[in-house]
């Protein structure tokens, strides 16, 4: 708090030599409304996610809570448990978004394309994104179900893994989780690509037509520098989502063979266990690791994103 | 950019104060006495919060007994079909103290936590009174600490399900049973890494006599030769083919699945799987039977089922506890059996001509639930569970040995047991 308050003191002073103290006031007054909402819906949730990691909250004596300092956050860097979810987060975010990007940039590098019945594709290929994943995990689940399923009877037929149990075998079941996600939100990523590729200009294309300019050369000169800002936009979005992935190995595998997340071992520790405080920590480390990424992000990708803009 | 800190700053003071304010609130705990519910006087209103009504059995209950008590109305508020899901639900309102439930039906795991936290009423003087009628381990269920916490609605016990075109009968061990298995068409199980493996490997502990939990529940038993046994026992079915490797993935409707297409000779699994193995196309060729004996010793298996409990929050715990004991009188029992082919608490129900009529099996599931034993009786139920289930699930796949598996699972449930 007192950090805080030497920073407000140091902000006011600079502050005070651009505005006169009127506007100051009515600026604070008309933003108030606005942080209130903030506070309320964001900060209060997260801050008292905080403060619950902090505490340890008795599951045997009713109402017995202590403080515990850090020692939800030790316990958790000492649990092999949460390194392996670290670990299978990042491999599941890594491998997941890179596919989706591949195939969503073909996906909208065809959609794009002026053909019979775009529309109706265009409406069409989003059914999958429109899925509750839930539900799309159980039919997956259903496909790579031993014996019966459909997925196994093909690829016992074409001879590839017929001894394999998809869902029950480290290595498989990821790529079944990851399979699962990019099918369900390629679509998503060529949509948010569509939208940044109609905005580049037809004359773009049609001078450097003129110039000599080879297909491939006007992909890669043209396409891909004016799509970037809209890549960099998709890919923060997939990326922070993959990151929180709870759904798919929760119906999948139950987090067994390598596909516990982060997500997941927090969901396992607050609501089935209960135990508060260490999930509570949980969660806010997952929190802490999202925020990471995403200022990753912005620091080496933001200003890509905002000279690109400068320069189109 | 500028902006940031002082936006920070600000909204960190807010949270902060908010928190002050609620901290405030949950001081002064403290366990309080539990109260008893004792009287039971139909009237008033009562919610019943239990798990989906997928066959209408519960509201034709709810609507007998407002038709026989019209001073009383209950009404149902049907939680999800899932029991984790239905948990969740019923632990956001009891840690709110909210009125909203007066019974709760609760799976028979859930009862020593819902005491602990002082969430229910105690209603041991009922038991005494009333308690003979049902089946005597349906009534452990209810147990936590010398008082009883509910009132069994209704139970459950696994079977074995066998081939009667491969095999002649039923096998009297689970080692013939295995080696059976083995030259035939293998045995599934439930042996996807969740609530469901827990019982599979405790029914093969249990008849051997074992145990993962002291008497008390102070301390961690797991590390015995029983458990090596059962774990040892287990994976090498899988690694002699036994039970096929796929059985890793099961749970309840995939083991029932495979056995119905035809791809298993044996099948451990609920009495569900009964009925609708009759509509299946091997309808003719399979039987039921209780489990086999263990390393040399008579089998057991485990309790499943819901009790009925009365919030500690209740309003109305007379109406309550009248509606709970209308919902387990033999009348009643008989046609939730009938209806949702929930298996009966209540001992003589088994021997009704209706319920006999619908579950043709009636005389070995009684039988089967006489001998089921319950699962650990803990406030940390689920942490000790998550143990068992992840340590077998390891030894199943071969990642670690019976012996580190056992000695693993007894830490985890030793570390459970000294949670806070």
């Amino acid at each position: 708090m007192e950090a805080a308050s030497v920073k407000l003191g140091r902000g006011r002073k600079k502050r005070g030599k651009t505005f006169g103290s009127e506007e100051r006031r009515l600026a604070a007054l008309l933003l108030t409304p606005a942080m209130a909402v903030i506070a309320l819906v964001a900060a209060y949730p997260i801050g008292y996610a905080i403060w619950l990691s902090f505490n340890e909250y008795s599951v045997r004596t009713p109402g017995l809570s202590r403080w515990a300092g850090f020692k939800n956050y030790t316990e958790a860097f000492g649990s092999s448990e949460f390194w392996e979810a670290v670990k299978n987060t990042f491999i599941f975010t890594g491998l997941s978004v890179t596919l989706e990007l591949a195939i969503g940039l073909g996906m909208a590098i065809a959609m794009h394309e002026a053909f019979k019945g775009r529309g109706l594709l265009r409406t069409v290929v989003l059914v999958p994104w429109a899925v509750l994943t839930v539900v799309s995990a159980i039919t997956w689940r259903t496909l790579f179900e031993p014996n019966l399923g459909l997925a196994p009877q093909i690829l016992d037929a074409i001879g590839i893994g017929g001894d394999v149990v998809w869902l029950g075998q480290e290595g498989y079941a990821m790529a079944v989780m990851i399979l699962a996600d990019v099918w369900k939100t390629a679509p998503f990523m060529a949509l948010l690509l569509l939208a940044g590729l109609q905005v580049i200009p037809d004359d773009v294309y049609d001078a450097a037509k003129v110039d000599g300019a080879t297909t491939w050369q006007r992909f890669r000169r043209i396409t891909i520098p004016l799509l970037m800002p809209a890549i960099l936009v998709a890919l923060i979005f997939r990326t922070l989502d993959a990151l929180r992935i709870f759904d798919l190995p929760y119906v999948l595998t139950g987090g067994s063979n390598g596909t516990t997340t982060l997500s997941l071992i927090a969901h396992q520790e607050l609501t089935t266990n209960r135990l508060i405080g260490y999930g509570s920590a949980l969660s806010v480390l997952t929190f802490i690791i999202v925020m990471a990424v995403s200022f990753i992000y912005i620091r080496t990708v933001g200003g890509n994103i905002r000279s690109l803009a400068e320069e189109g | 950019m500028m902006k940031t800190p002082r936006l920070v700053a600000a909204l960190v003071a807010t949270a902060m104060l908010a928190i002050a304010g609620c901290g405030d609130d949950d001081d002064g705990g403290g366990a309080p006495e539990a109260e008893k519910a004792t009287q039971a006087k139909a009237s008033g209103n009562v919610t019943w919060c239990i798990g989906k009504d997928t066959t209408g059995a519960f509201g034709t209950v709810i609507d007998a007994f407002n038709k026989a008590n019209p001073d009383a109305n209950v009404k149902l508020l049907e939680l999800p079909e899932d029991a984790g899901e239905q948990r969740r639900l019923q632990v956001q309102r009891l840690e709110a103290k909210s009125p909203e439930c007066d019974v709760l039906g609760t799976d028979v795991i859930w009862t020593a936590e819902y005491a602990a936290q002082g969430w229910l009423l105690d209603v041991s003087d009922w038991i005494s009174k009333n308690g003979d009628k049902f089946i005597p381990s349906t009534v452990d269920t209810t147990e936590y600490e010398g008082k009883n916490w509910a009132i069994p609605f209704n139970s459950n016990a696994g079977f074995i399900y066998y081939r009667t075109d491969e095999v002649d009968k039923a096998p009297e061990t689970w080692e013939d049973l295995y080696k059976e298995a083995q030259s035939g068409n293998g045995v599934v199980y439930q042996g996807f890494r969740y609530e469901g493996l827990t019982v599979n490997f405790l029914e093969l502990v249990y008849s051997a006599g074992g145990s993962v939990l002291s008497e008390d529940g102070k301390e961690a038993t797991a590390d015995s030769q029983e458990v090596k046994d059962a774990l040892t026992f287990m994976a090498d079915g899988i690694k002699d083919g036994a039970a096929p490797k796929a059985v890793t993935t099961y749970k309840e409707e995939e083991s029932r699945r495979a056995f119905e297409s035809g791809n298993a000779t044996f099948m451990r699994n609920w009495p569900y799987a009964y009925a609708l193995g009759k509509d299946s196309k091997i309808a003719d060729n399979f039987d039921i039977a209780t489990f086999p004996g263990f390393a040399g010793k008579e089998g057991a298996g485990v309790l499943g089922g819901y009790n009925l409990a009365i919030s500690a929050y209740s309003k109305n715990p007379e109406g309550s506890l009248a509606f709970a004991e209308f919902a387990t009188d033999p009348k009643q029992q008989a046609l939730m059996a009938t209806e949702a082919s929930l298996p009966p608490t209540v001992t003589e129900t088994y021997d009704d001509p209706a319920v006999k009529k619908a579950m043709p099996f009636a005389e070995e599931l009684r039988t089967a639930i006489d001998q089921a034993q319950p699962r650990p009786v803990s406030p940390v139920y689920p942490q000790i569970s998550e143990a068992i289930y992840n340590n077998v699930y390891a030894a199943l796949q071969g990642d670690m040995s019976a012996d580190e598996a056992a000695s693993k699972m007894n830490e985890e449930i030793q570390k459970a047991l000294e949670t806070f």
